[in-house]
């Protein structure tokens, strides 16, 4: 603490070494005040939306994969108009939130249709899960489509229902499948949570932001900020890794 | 057991199955062959509605199966089905793979269906792979684990897609003495395959299939010793 007070004079004067320079830079951008607290409840906030956006991405994806999935493998010539109806509705929601950019969702989300709404944050999760669930659904669809019919048709054939089938043969082999695709997809979720400062959502980079303002020292918070995002990124590829090995059990020769 | 009347099936505007009538009786041991895409496999896979017929009726112990009111799954629990690629669940250990289908149908607890795939691995002789999976298994082996998990379901009726077709040939042999054995004693059997020597051996009925149409059908004497249909001279001619 007198270190710092008595480098930054140095440093004002222009004669600090490059240590002590950075020692000072380093405390503003990080200690000074507990400024790590606010990087803390910024990691929080990230990790929250992030969860909350994985829940409603999964939730819609998984919804829209199995309503298309159905609408495609239906019986040709026995046809639900409401299955239809509703498949149609799945194919604009993809069609849309695929083909707009994140950032104009977002913004569309939080200055448009919830303008009057204060939390941000939650208005970003929203946003980061109903775009999310587009991508997932899409995945989830390719897993379902891409596992050998004969599957499906030798648990059928024993006389297990569509629900059943699915439920034991089709859906944990699929799932085995996409892992790889949809950790991939969390990992932009989890970074794309970043956005969301736009809006005024306080995460990770909103709190950088605050302390550059007040420093007029950049370096040091973005960097801390890509580190944190980084080690954060780190332990969930090695979680969604061991996971992989686990459901790998049964492909040991 | 299983009456097939005026059975159709197309693949868009590709006719697949023309017209095709049939009664296959209790007990019978019925062999199709003919030659690659003359719809026998079309064919057996409709007696169990994999695939949906365009027009004609099937009746299954009095039931007509291709009403849409009825209830498929109830009928495919009697009607055992084998494949030519296995289609063994990768995800499962083998005991799961025989007991999933019994348990979960409500047909047996899991003791009892545990205790049945005991029973029937034994028979096969491979009761040493129960908590093995799929993938460590050869092709023959797989098969016959194939056919212990229809069997378990008890059915009244096996269906045989070409058994032994995606098999080494040195496997062949253990998969179709299961298949002997079973017709032994005394199982409804339809069998798609190109083992004529099998054809010969075991059916009780052999049946000539050609672009849609039951050509020839006849006892193995008649059908191998004595053909008449020139397509079917031919086909022989180039099989035997």
């Amino acid at each position: 603490m007198e270190q710092y007070e008595a480098w930054k004079v140095l440093m004002r004067e222009g004669n600090a070494t490059f240590f002590q320079e950075f020692y000072v830079k380093f405390y503003q951008a990080f200690l000074e005040g507990d400024r790590w607290i606010q990087y803390f409840k910024g990691v929080g906030t990230t990790l929250i939306v992030t969860a909350a956006a994985l829940a409603i991405g999964i939730v819609l994806g998984v919804l829209v994969a199995i309503i298309r999935t159905a609408h495609d493998q239906q019986r040709p010539g026995k046809r639900n108009p409401v299955l239809g109806l509703v498949n149609g509705v799945c194919q604009v929601y993809v069609t849309v939130i695929r083909g707009t950019p994140m950032m104009v969702q977002l913004l569309i989300m939080g200055f448009v249709i919830f303008s009057s709404s204060r939390n941000y944050t939650m208005v970003g999760a929203l946003t980061l899960g109903i775009n999310s669930g587009a991508y997932v659904a899409e995945i989830i669809r390719g897993g379902l489509m891409s596992l050998d019919p004969g599957q499906a048709e030798a648990g059928r054939s024993l006389g297990l229902s569509y629900v059943d089938t699915m439920r034991f043969i089709v859906i944990p082999q699929a799932f085995k499948a996409i892992l790889p695709s949809l950790g991939n997809e969390f990992i932009v979720l989890l970074k794309d949570t970043s956005l969301i400062n736009v809006i005024g959502g306080k995460e990770l980079v909103y709190a950088a932001q605050a302390i550059y303002g007040r420093t007029y020292e950049q370096m040091y918070p973005l960097i801390g900020v890509a580190c944190i995002y980084l080690l954060l990124v780190i332990i969930f590829s090695w979680l969604l890794g061991k996971l992989e090995r686990r459901l790998r059990q049964s492909d040991r020769r | 057991m299983i009456d097939v009347k005026n059975l159709c099936k197309s693949f868009g505007d590709n006719l697949v199955l023309k017209d095709l009538t049939q009664h296959i009786y209790p007990g019978e041991k019925v062999v199709i062959i003919g030659p690659s895409g003359s719809g026998k496999s079309t064919f057996l896979r409709s007696l169990n509605l994999l695939e949906e017929p365009t027009s004609g009726t099937i009746t299954f112990d009095g039931v007509d199966i291709t009403d849409p009111k009825t209830d498929i799954d109830v009928i495919r629990r009697k009607m055992g089905m084998v494949f030519q690629h296995f289609n063994l669940f990768p995800n499962m250990t083998i005991r799961k793979n025989i007991t999933l289908a019994p348990v979960r149908t409500g047909l047996m607890s899991q003791e009892e269906a545990d205790e049945t795939a005991m029973q029937l691995l034994r028979r096969v002789g491979l009761a040493e792979k129960a908590d093995a999976y799929p993938s460590q298994l050869s092709g023959g082996q797989k098969q016959r684990i194939a056919i212990v998990r229809a069997l378990a379901m008890n059915p009244k009726v096996m269906l045989f897609d070409e058994p032994t077709s995606a098999l080494d040939p040195e496997m062949v042999g253990e998969v179709l003495s299961v298949m002997k054995e079973l017709a032994a004693d005394g199982m409804t059997m339809v069998v798609v395959t190109h083992e004529m020597g099998f054809a010969r051996e075991v059916a009780s009925r052999v049946l000539f299939m050609d672009e849609g149409r039951i050509l020839e059908e006849g006892t193995p004497a008649e059908i191998f010793g004595n053909p008449r249909n020139p397509r079917l001279q031919d086909f022989l001619s180039k099989v035997l």
